[in-house]
């Protein structure tokens, strides 16, 4: 184990380069890449790396480095690309592919606004885009959490319960650009956290076709078995988490990261960074003396919804902030969740930080008190930050 | 003497005892991919092959879940990301030391225009595909639509008195890549259709070759005539048969009579050509100046066979 | 999918009619088809009528991902309100059916009892009474008017707006509307095959004992028990999918009985196409076995034959026909082979007069069969014209000799100097259980012109038979005139030539090009020196006592006569040649002169007042038709005849092949390479004067076998194997067969067959399961 000074790019590409020799064993590891920022840095380490029985191809496009993956895993080998905004928009498509074939693929995105007009900074609606196509998608909060997520997510995805593409989001810049230190562990750990990737449906010795037209009764057989999958990826996460913390001394963060939560009155509920800073600003308000509490969703796909609804559970005010805008509707995640609130809660959306705007505590303080006044939930607010 | 066909090679293990396209497969009756593939079977007996259909008739041909009729690994892939998913595959395979080969089997659709990135991508590569376009003049998945590889003066779908447009150069493109390996194949020509297929699956490195494939259904002719039709296009010269080696070296491999019989022969057995305004003496001057064209870069000026 | 674009649905203006009283709305129809058949579309013309109608309606196809020939569904809907069930037709009342293979369970499944059914197929209604017999059932071929007007390509027939007007008739709607849905959109081409089936289409109304019971009903209930589906990551094995194509296609490839036109043409009967392969592929020996049964002369016919297969080889069309006359002799020449006579379950006795072509046929073909074959010949020695007709030069003795030591080795008893006259004949039908008579021709013609009494005119014949007669062949000097144009007039000039004639001229009266001389002799002869005068007719001789000279007339060529070839007309325009012999060779006339007195002929048998006796007429004598091919072609089918009726059983043996003959247009010659004739050797000498010796030399080798396109004959050369798109056709023991369970029946085996040994066959119609 060492401690090293880098960005959550780079942090990503790490994982993954570790987590691609940790299959030299077995069919090797295998990337389709293509810049577009603030994802190119990752693929720019990840070019750098030597990976025994490994290969990083420089696609012609995120279609494309998609399409790589996908050939890879198909063949057996472990895949991970990066990519985000338009890139991601432009990947759809072999996303969608990915997941129908279930294959483990891990991308990592730096989440970016979607364009044009052009905007390079932060915002959830390119990783959202991916919301109901089979992909499990976890945020990270922090460079530590981005690296450790990476791993967990190839363990998450090479699961023969699960065998389904992994998306491991980070906010562009904020915290993708941001440098901290990183615990990082042995390629011998590594190999031990992340046994040879089998992948039972890969194109071997046997005749078989993937992908081919099927009846609507088999679209809806496999949708499910997919559905039932990924509402299986709590457990597994959580056996996940312990075995990373037996084998690296961690536990890596939970699907809900919940801060001060329990006795709160007032929940914030967020994704990606803006939870950190929910939480400075509950330290804040619990110094004045409110009862206010954040909950920061890390795993969107699944929901975790028994443990959201447990939470919910008595809070008079729930302030949910999004940092995308599902235009024509509101936020995404408040979208999702304020269902999982008591009849009598008030549920308040917001969204804040769309395009990349820097949300700082006084936004949220702001926005609470506003929110202490309010006698029922209201339409959900855009809320600019200056 | 040109018999038994192929020196007798349906006799021996040189064809596979299995099919790579098993009877009992959806494509229509007289499916010049369907003869395509099993001309591939005989040149592939020595090799083991992955293949990779984007969206296209073979997409279909594959059969429904989870059967299979092609008798080889076989992923369905985007429409655009045939050479993509192959190049990943082709990668891992060369990662293993395996000697598998890595085949790709689109249509004119997903090789001359969504495609093409993805192509032009691996061929710069130099990724050791063996890239299969057959090409039906059409989009003949979705009903027959024209394409850029459809020929000036062939109504479809989308153009109803006929299209304007030239067929794009599909060789001359993948010349230009400077890839090891660029060859038409005539499926009427079937000893150089072999030599070609066994050649192209030996080589390493990016190959393409580019395969007419008569489509009775979109070229409104009879079923039993598609191979005839492959000919007359050969003879006419409308569709000359070469080989492109390492994007320079041309090599001419059928030499045409170019005679209007057969050129007139060949629209007038395709509905698809009746009342577009396409006749012999429209198409001679392209034909012509793609000729002269081809006999500068074979550098023979003299014809070198006839066949 | 359809046939063409059609234009939307007319809707402007409706036409006023009344409908039948037993349509109930809402009506809904269901079709059954084929992908590519059109059935969407007819759907959608269906509806575009009762739209015309002023109904409100609904049309739409089941979509499935196959192609052309697997099964399909389409539906309509009609009420006189709108339109909102968005379902497919689970209960039809009028049911549709394109293809008869179609006709299982799922295709009448929810059909009530008062439902219309519709069904396309070239039987008769009687067929699908019982099934069908408590329904108003129509039965239409409309595959084969669709067929016939050519909508469609011929494997995959568009039916869709044919079958309509069956529907129209079947619902006794007027053709009024169909023209009028038609021509809105666009489909007037095909009205007329609507119309042929309006006429046609065979209606049964319900029968009235029908007990009324209604077909089986699934259709409209919800499966409740749906097959498990792996999941995309536990599908990892191979399961090949067997869709049965067989079922989609009407029509199956397969061998086809095509007669070689070589074969075809050959008098003897010999199977050439047969006899070439087996040079090709297995040696002298083998194509010996072959030709033997039919031909005991192939060194005398692969000399002296006409060759009519030549002049009928389809390679005529490409770069020449085969050399076969020489394969003939290529195979006489290097084969020893000797077929084995059978066991006959009763041998019969049976006698052969005249020992030539024709009853050396009879007998070879008789005891090949077991049978006692006794041949009485006037002559001293066997052959007949082969031997005293043809000079040496073409035909040396040995030659013959070798023939005929494989003839007499089947244990033919042969009997020589041995004239037959009345007396003889019926003692020789006595002892005999029957006769063949093979006396060849009689008497050669003359030329009926003043002078022909001078000493040195002669009848070719005789003069050829003193040349082979004597040892040195006959001393001739002087110029010599051979008149005619068959193959004695060549033989008298060539061989004139060799007996020291100054000069030899031909005098023929038409054209070179008319001349029945076989071409290669013509050529030969010209080559050694003999003059041909073409279109000049002999009307006098001038000599005193001996001949001089001779009077030609010219000739011109009038309209061709009942042979086809043109009547010469003789001009007043003459001139005078000298000439010192002149050499008849105008042929033979036929003439039986040994017939006891009560005996008369009747086409080819001797009959005594009403009794046939067991004597048959063969060759010459009985077909005059003049070459030794016809005389072995017909001499075995005489010798036939007379077994069949010895034993009593019937038998009308041909000599020509049965089956249609391959023509030029069913050669595919894009298949053969260009390839000149491999041509004869000749010995070229500087005089021809006293050398008897052979001319022609015959071939080098046996390539020019590998020319033969085997017309009509597979020879396994993997073409269509190779090419069949689906892998349905595997060798097998004698050629190949087709796995008619995958077969689509594309006929790409069939166009690509090189040879035409293929064709493609309309398929039964399966029963209604």
């Amino acid at each position: 184990m060492s401690v090293e000074l880098i960005s959550a790019n780079h942090a990503a590409a790490l994982a993954a380069t570790l987590a691609g020799r940790a299959n030299r064993s077995a069919r090797g590891f295998c990337s389709g890449v293509y810049p577009i920022t603030p994802s190119t840095e990752c693929m720019e380490f990840l070019c750098g790396q030597e990976i025994e029985k490994g290969k990083v191809v420089r696609a012609d496009s995120e279609h494309n480095a998609m399409g790589i993956c996908i050939g890879a895993s198909a063949a057996g080998a472990r895949s991970f690309t990066t990519t985000c905004s338009n890139g991601l928009a432009y990947m759809v498509e072999n996303c969608v592919a990915a997941a129908g074939y279930r294959l483990p693929i891990v991308m990592s995105v730096a989440n970016r606004t979607l364009g044009p007009p052009w905007n390079i900074w932060a915002d959830h609606g390119d990783s959202l885009l991916l919301r109901d196509l089979g992909w499990l998608q976890l945020y990270s909060a922090d460079n530590q959490e981005v690296f450790d997520t990476v791993l967990c997510a190839f363990r998450l995805a090479e699961d023969p319960r699960i065998l389904m593409p992994v998306l491991c989001c980070m906010d562009g810049f904020i915290l993708s650009h941001t440098m901290a230190q990183v615990e990082i562990p042995t390629q011998e750990q590594i190999d031990r956290f992340l046994p040879p990737a089998t992948i039972p449906q890969r194109l071997d010795k046997a005749a078989h076709t993937l992908g081919q037209m099927e009846t609507p009764h088999q679209s809806v057989v496999h949708r499910s078995q997919h559905h039932q999958a990924m509402l299986g990826a709590r457990q597994v996460y959580s056996e996940i988490q312990d075995s990373f913390t037996e084998i690296f001394g961690r536990r890596p963060a939970d699907p809900l990261v919940s801060y001060r939560a329990e006795d709160a009155e007032t929940l914030i509920v967020s994704m990606g960074t803006l939870g950190v800073t929910a939480e400075r600003v509950v330290d804040q308000l619990r110094d004045q003396g409110q009862a206010v509490g954040s909950v920061r969703v890390r795993m969107f796909r699944p929901l975790p919804d028994t443990e959201l609804r447990q939470l919910f559970g008595g809070k008079k005010r729930i302030a949910v902030l999004d940092r995308d805008i599902s235009i024509g509707f509101g936020g995404a995640l408040w979208g999702e969740v304020r269902n999982f609130a008591d009849r009598d809660s008030i549920v308040q959306g917001y969204m804040i930080g769309v395009g990349g705007g820097d949300v700082r505590p006084e936004h949220l303080l702001n926005l609470l008190a506003e929110l202490e006044q309010s006698e029922e939930s209201a339409a959900p607010k855009i809320v600019e930050v200056a | 003497m040109n018999e038994p066909a192929l020196n007798g090679m349906a006799l021996t293990r040189q064809d596979r005892s299995e099919p790579l396209l098993r009877s009992g497969n959806s494509n229509c009756g007289g499916c010049g991919m369907s003869n395509l593939m099993q001309m591939l079977r005989r040149a592939s007996a020595e090799h083991e092959l992955k293949m990779v259909v984007p969206a296209c008739c073979a997409a279909v041909t594959s059969g429904g879940f989870p059967e299979s009729a092609f008798s080889i690994p076989t992923i369905m892939s985007t429409f655009a990301s045939a050479a993509s998913v192959a190049t990943g595959i082709a990668a891992v395979a060369q990662l293993n030391e395996e000697k598998t080969r890595v085949i790709c089997l689109a249509g004119d659709g997903g090789t001359y225009d969504i495609g093409m990135g993805t192509l032009s991508a691996a061929a710069e590569r130099n990724e050791d595909i063996l890239y299969l376009c057959y090409d039906n003049e059409i989009y003949g998945n979705t009903g027959g639509q024209r394409s850029s590889a459809t020929p000036a003066g062939a109504a479809t779908t989308s153009t109803l008195h006929g299209k304007q447009e030239t067929k794009k150069d599909i060789i001359g493109i993948m010349a230009a890549h400077r890839i090891p390996y660029a060859a038409t194949i005539s499926l009427a020509h079937i000893d150089d259709t072999l030599r070609k297929l066994e050649f192209a699956l030996v080589s390493k490195g990016f190959r393409f070759l580019h395969i007419l494939s008569p489509c009775p259904t979109g070229w409104k002719s009879e079923p039993a005539m598609g191979i005839e039709l492959v000919r007359l296009a050969v003879r006419s010269g409308l569709f000359p048969v070469f080989e492109v080696f390492d994007g320079e070296r041309y090599q001419i491999n059928v030499e045409p009579d170019f005679s209007g019989e057969a050129l007139t022969m060949y629209l007038a057995l395709q509905r698809r050509f009746r009342n577009t305004g396409v006749t012999e003496e429209s198409l001679r001057p392209s034909i012509e100046r793609y000729w002269n064209y081809l006999r500068l870069m074979s550098g023979r000026i003299v014809p070198a066979r006839r066949n | 999918m359809a046939q063409k674009k059609t234009r939307s649905t007319p809707q402007s203006s409706t036409t006023k009619m009344v409908l039948p009283d037993d349509i109930t709305f809402p009506l809904e129809i269901r079709l059954h088809g084929r992908g590519g058949q059109g059935g969407v579309t007819c759907a959608k013309l269906i509806a575009a009528i009762y739209a015309q109608l002023g109904l409100n309606v609904q049309t739409f196809g089941d979509y499935g991902a196959e192609r052309s020939g697997a099964p399909v569904r389409a539906f309509a809907r009609v009420d006189r309100a709108p339109i909102r069930n968005r379902n497919k037709v689970y209960q039809p009342d009028h049911l549709l059916v394109l293809d008869a293979a179609l006709l299982a369970p799922p295709v009448l499944d929810g059909v009530g009892a008062k439902a219309a059914i519709l069904l396309n197929s070239p039987e008769a209604a009687e067929k699908y009474a019982e099934t069908f017999a408590d329904f108003r059932f129509g039965i239409i071929d409309a595959t084969g008017i669709a067929r016939k007007h050519g909508i469609g390509t011929s494997s995959v027939v568009i039916i869709n707006t044919t079958l309509v007007g069956a529907y129209l008739r079947l619902l006794e709607l007027p053709l009024e509307v169909l023209e009028d849905v038609y021509t809105g959109m666009g489909l007037e081409d095909d009205l007329a095959a609507a119309k042929e089936a309006y006429q046609k289409v065979q209606v049964c109304q319900p029968s009235p004992r029908a007990t009324q019971k209604t077909a089986k009903t699934t259709g409209g209930q919800l499966e409740t028990c749906l097959p498990e589906v792996k999941p995309q990551t536990e599908h990892f094995e191979d399961i090949p999918s067997r869709l049965k194509t067989g079922s989609w296609s009407t029509q199956l490839p397969g061998y086809e009985d095509y007669v070689a036109p070589c074969n075809h043409a050959c008098p003897a009967g010999n199977d050439v196409v047969g006899f070439i392969q087996a040079l090709k592929t297995s040696g002298p020996d083998a194509a010996a076995e072959v030709l033997l049964h039919t031909q005991p002369l192939p060194s005398v016919c692969g000399r002296v034959c006409p060759a009519p297969c030549m002049h009928e080889c389809n390679r005529n069309q490409m770069d020449g026909a085969v050399n076969i006359r020489s394969l003939e002799r290529w195979i006489a020449d290097h084969s020893d082979f000797r077929l084995q006579p059978e066991k006959a379950a009763k041998a019969f006795s049976l006698a052969v007069i005249g020992g030539g072509p024709a009853g050396l046929s009879a007998a070879w073909q008789l005891a090949l069969r077991g049978h006692q074959v006794t041949i009485f010949e006037k002559e001293s020695k066997l052959g007949g014209v082969l031997r005293y007709g043809i000079p040496v030069y073409r035909l040396p003795e040995e030659v013959l000799e070798r023939d005929l030591k494989r003839i007499l080795a089947l244990g033919i008893t042969s009997v020589c100097d041995h004239p037959v006259d009345k007396a003889e004949m019926a003692r020789l039908h006595q002892d005999y259980d029957a006769l063949i008579l093979s006396k060849g021709f009689s008497d050669a013609y003359n030329l009926a012109a003043a002078g022909e009494s001078l000493d040195g005119i002669e009848q070719g014949l005789d003069f050829l038979a003193r040349s082979r007669k004597s040892e040195s062949g006959e001393n001739l000097v002087g110029d010599v005139v051979v008149i005619g144009g068959g193959n004695t007039a060549i033989d008298c000039a060539r061989t004139a030539l060799r007996s020291g004639a100054s000069s030899v001229k031909l005098v023929y009266r038409r054209s070179r090009d008319e001349m029945p001389a076989i071409e290669e002799e013509i050529q030969d002869a010209l080559r050694e020196g003999v003059q041909l005068l073409a279109l000049r007719q002999p009307v006098a001789f001038r000599g005193v006592g001996q001949v001089a000279g001779i009077v030609l007339a010219e000739v011109e060529l009038g309209e061709p006569d009942a042979d086809g070839r043109r009547r010469p007309l003789v001009t007043e325009r003459t001139s005078e040649m000298n000439c010192s012999r002149v050499l008849l060779a105008l042929g033979q006339q036929n003439t039986l002169d040994l017939l006891p007195d009560c005996w008369q002929i009747r086409k080819d048998r001797i009959w005594q007042k009403d009794q046939p006796l067991n004597i048959w007429l063969a060759g010459d004598c009985a077909t005059a038709d003049g070459t030794v091919t016809h005389a072995i072609g017909n001499g075995r089918l005489v010798a036939m005849e007379a077994l069949a009726k010895l034993s009593g059983t019937e038998s009308t043996p041909t000599t020509t092949p049965q089956g249609s003959v391959v023509a030029p247009a069913q050669v595919r010659f894009s298949h053969f390479p260009v390839l000149a004739p491999h041509q004869d050797r000749h010995r070229v000498l500087e005089t021809y004067q006293n050398s008897f010796e052979e001319v022609n030399l015959g071939l080098s080798g046996q390539e020019e076998a590998e020319r033969c396109f085997s017309c009509g004959r597979c020879t396994q050369c993997d073409t269509c194997l190779v090419y069949c798109p689906d892998g349905v056709i595997s060798r097998s023991e004698n050629g190949y067969q087709i796995d008619e369970d995958y077969c689509k029946g594309c006929g790409i085996c069939v166009a690509e067959c090189p040879r035409r040994a293929m064709d493609l066959r309309d398929k039964g119609l399966s029963d209604v399961r």
